[in-house]
């Protein structure tokens, strides 16, 4: 009888250990889309206040044109309107954490405004996130366009 | 007694095992180098054991593939180099993984044609079984003016 108490024991506690870690990381997901949808947000409102909180300070954006812009260029050329993202849509296909980094994979259209007028472009990306300072930072952008779809 | 006895076990396990030894800058730098040259070759064994299982491999065209697809593609020959020349740019090193950027000048000959296909890369290394593995490469093609 003890025996089967000392095995329910250590069972209970190494289920509510493993318990504690699943919840943490379903938590760290759920931020970690919820920091990525300020993103893309933040894009359009040209808001320097949430990407200098959401962009990490070593950031490397390289646009779907293989334009290349530190943190301070992009925030710069969204502010300053040279970078007008009208609208943004997007769909995360995949997250993976390790650790202190993640890895979001996903599809966006993006309204881009030029010389007075819009055009769409649509995306493949990923991007990467690193946990610093209580809080998941966007340390690298990559984009491809996407080959428009076939003649039907 | 007992109980308490199994319960410390337990509990001081993940202190008790030695750490195995992390991988490192110069061979996450390595380790990369072995894919690129691997690929360059063909070299299915090495790619085997260079890309992690749940390897996510998107392209320049936005299209990505898994590890099972991407060996295919170097198997039937879709997938084929006559020259690859990556330049890592910066490396940043996290617990078990790290993160390289840089850029690629390929000349690709798989689909039948000669192609330059000059891009940056982002890949990120994953430390398991005691050595690295790709789990993610993304390429953006490079502009003119920034090659």
């Amino acid at each position: 009888m003890r025996r089967f108490a000392a095995f329910a024991a250590i069972f209970a506690v190494a289920t509510t250990l493993s318990g504690t870690v699943f919840a943490k990381d379903d938590a760290r997901v759920e931020s970690l889309r919820t920091a990525e949808a300020a993103r893309f947000k933040a894009n359009v409102d040209a808001d320097p206040k949430v990407l200098g909180q959401v962009l990490d300070d070593d950031l490397e954006y390289v646009h779907s044109n293989g334009e290349l812009n530190s943190k301070k260029e992009f925030i710069e050329s969204l502010v300053s309107g040279k970078r007008d993202y009208v609208a943004t849509t997007f769909e995360i296909q995949g997250i993976r954490i390790m650790g202190d980094v993640a890895i979001i994979r996903g599809t966006a259209k993006v309204t881009v405004g030029e010389n007075g007028q819009s055009r769409d472009l649509d995306l493949g990306y990923t991007d990467i996130w690193v946990w610093k300072d209580k809080r998941w930072q966007m340390t690298a952008w990559r984009s491809a366009r996407m080959p428009p779809p076939a003649a039907k | 007694m007992r109980p308490f006895l199994l319960l410390a076990l337990l509990v001081s396990l993940p202190v008790a095992v030695p750490a195995a030894p992390r991988g490192d800058e110069a061979s996450a730098r390595a380790a990369l180098a072995a894919r690129f040259d691997a690929a360059l070759r063909g070299d299915l064994p090495a790619l085997e054991k260079w890309l992690a299982d749940d390897l996510e491999y998107c392209g320049v065209s936005a299209t990505c593939s898994t590890k099972a697809q991407y060996l295919e593609s170097v198997r039937n020959g879709t997938r084929k180099f006559k020259s690859l020349e990556p330049k890592v740019e910066r490396v940043t090193m996290y617990s078990d993984t790290a993160v390289l950027t840089g850029k690629v000048y390929a000349v690709s000959i798989g689909d039948g044609t000669v192609r330059n296909v000059n891009a940056y890369f982002l890949v990120v290394l994953v430390w398991r079984d005691d050595r690295w593995q790709m789990t993610n490469q993304s390429s953006t093609l490079l502009t003119p003016a920034s090659k």
